[in-house]
């Protein structure tokens, strides 16, 4: 099976290098895997959250088909029957430790053999769905597939939950595990401020003029680095968390600017009359942003410290979103001529190298896109019938997979 | 009262981060990881709490204030824009007119906010970007009438304010405008 696997990697390394190149046709007979629960503690309600939490991780892995039938056994038994022409079969126990630790043990079977085994230990059991994350990524990591970091990594959003009203969450790309870290006031465009995600960079808009605060999480630390008139809104961080892209207005006049953390300095990158926005790092020189200066927002890219600007779409007539991964941006785009049709904003992905253009998505508000910092997948904002949901794409799978958000609109995200 | 709630904050989180010790290895299984963690605290809390002084006059006075200011600000007229454009439009000329000579006159002593706001379609900075832009083409015509630039300042809140949630165009354009805010 292995073999089958890294056939599977090397033919999407040959054919689908380029991200920009829709997979249409993919072998479609995956693998088959079902889920064994053997758990002695807690109650039913948990045991089974926990089991529709790892049957939706292991289909984003979009590696195996997952059998969603629940099946109870001994950790030591065999394989139950109806698991017995499954190619795969995860058991897993779920145990409370010491000082109510959250334990789980999980073994990979194929062919009545152990192929895979692992303990995970946690403090509390509230945290429980990142386990279950971090067996699917290790999952992935076993059968050889491309990394993926992101399914680990928390995601912070801001929810809008009435006029001039919002709070900063971190949750889990599930949206499964949610804790507010910012209630009161308007508080938007949670950025995080390094790998680790132990701080975040912010946008207060309960004052006079819009505030950019960086808050240790760590330490529950809120202090502010720079005010502007107008807009004030931390765009990007630099790979190496040094500098800030940011959409700075202080006479009015939105435009890209960056900052160095160290010295504290912020420099001009953009300056047209109409609105530059959005800027994301395609590397340390070169930026992409949003502009109207064709008179419609479109992407642009535009090297530090020269007044050269490059256009970097030629679809779509409204372009006003964009994020950067190396020669790959993914911009948002209203797709119809009729303002208000249902079918508004879609998301494209085009290469800088290239000439194609890749559509993303085909129905609903499809916004606010992310990339990962791996660069395998995109977190976007959906709006579709009123709900608001936050989507992941695998971008070398095709898939797109949507978390609703029970309460409040999603206005911005990061992870 | 900020400074009792952040000191409230961080105590709640050292009390909370105390009980969050780096979670025990098993060594003697085959393998085991900790999984990270997300932090548990860090929760501030609005000024919702916060206490109103009535035992002396300045409170009263500053009531007084606040209300006619209040008063005051409901006399100015609302600025309407159309989809994706901040300039202003022939039949908004009127009230802007109207806006600033109330600005030179009855509110000739206090400071204007120009708060822009857009309609939900588009949660991005680009909406932001409208929204202060409506603010800036406000702030331009209001100067073209003689108001003092330094009297004005801009926010823009996109699309985080509306005044009307449902998902019609007349909605829609009830939230694409500028509101006078009076500032002290």
């Amino acid at each position: 099976m292995k073999l089958f696997f890294s056939l599977m990697l090397l033919l999407s390394i040959l054919f689908a290098n380029d991200a920009t190149i829709e997979v249409i046709k993919k072998v479609e007979t995956l693998p088959s895997i079902a889920l064994e629960d053997a758990s002695r503690d807690y109650d039913t309600t948990f045991r089974l959250a926990f089991f529709k939490t790892l049957v939706a991780d292991l289909n984003v892995l979009s590696l195996f088909n997952v059998d969603k039938h629940y099946n109870r056994i001994s950790f030591d038994d065999s394989v139950i029957v109806a698991n017995k022409d499954m190619y795969y079969v995860l058991r897993y126990k779920l145990s409370q430790g010491d000082k109510d630790s959250f334990n789980v043990e999980i073994k990979l079977i194929s062919h009545d053999k152990n192929i895979f085994l692992k303990k995970y230990e946690i403090r509390n059991k509230n945290i429980s769905v990142f386990v279950a994350h971090s067996i699917a990524y290790d999952i992935n990591q076993f059968m050889g597939a491309p990394s993926i970091d992101w399914i680990k990594k928390r995601v912070l959003f801001s929810r809008v939950v009435a006029s001039k009203k919002s709070e900063i969450v971190l949750s889990d790309y599930t949206l499964e595990y949610q804790h507010v870290v910012l209630k009161g006031g308007l508080n938007l465009f949670p950025k995080w401020a390094n790998k680790n995600q132990t701080a975040f960079y912010y946008t207060s808009l309960g004052g006079e003029k819009p505030l950019l605060k960086y808050l240790d999480t760590t330490t529950g630390k809120s202090t502010t680095l720079l005010s502007s008139d107008g807009m004030l809104i931390c765009s990007d961080v630099s790979g190496d968390d040094k500098m800030l892209l940011l959409t700075m207005a202080p006479e009015g006049q939105p435009d890209v600017y960056i900052y160095n953390i160290a010295t504290k300095q912020t420099k001009k990158i953009t300056a047209y009359g109409g609105i530059d926005v959005n800027g994301q790092f395609i590397d340390n020189d070169t930026v992409a942003f949003i502009s109207n200066r064709l008179g419609y927002p479109n992407v642009f890219s535009q090297k530090i410290g020269s007044s050269s600007v490059e256009q970097m779409v030629y679809y779509g007539k409204s372009n006003s979103a964009c994020s950067a991964h190396g020669e790959y941006i993914v911009y948002k785009s209203r797709e119809s001529s009729n303002t208000f049709s249902d079918n508004t904003f879609n998301l494209h992905l085009i290469s800088s190298k290239t000439d194609f253009v890749r559509r993303l998505t085909a129905t609903g508000v499809n916004e606010f896109p992310r990339f990962s910092s791996d660069g395998d997948a995109i977190l976007f904002i959906k709006t579709y019938k009123s709900q608001s949901a936050l989507g992941v794409m695998r971008l070398s799978y095709n898939k797109s997979y949507l978390f609703p958000l029970k309460e409040g609109k999603i206005q911005s995200i990061d992870w | 009262m900020k400074s009792i709630l952040l000191s409230s904050a961080v105590i709640a989180l050292l009390v909370f981060s105390g009980c969050s010790k780096e979670p025990v290895v098993d060594q003697s299984v085959n393998q085991a990881e900790n999984v990270m963690q997300p932090e548990t605290t860090t929760e501030t809390v609005g000024s919702d709490n916060a206490s109103v002084d009535t035992g002396n006059g300045a409170g009263d006075d500053l009531d007084n204030k606040e209300m006619k200011m209040a008063k005051l600000e409901k006399e100015f007229s609302v600025i309407y824009f159309d989809f994706d454009k901040f300039l202003i439009r022939s039949d908004m000329k009127e009230n802007l007119s109207a806006d600033a000579q109330l600005a030179n006159t009855k509110a000739s002593n206090l400071n204007i906010k120009l708060e822009g706001n857009c309609d939900e379609w588009g949660s991005d900075e680009y909406n932001f970007a409208l929204g202060l832009k409506r603010a800036n083409t406000t702030k331009d015509a209001l100067i073209a009438e003689g108001v003092s630039a330094s009297r004005i300042s801009m926010i823009s809140y996109g699309e985080t304010n509306p005044t009307c949630s449902d998902k019609t165009k007349d909605c829609w354009s009830k939230n694409r405008r500028v509101n006078f805010k009076l500032l002290p």
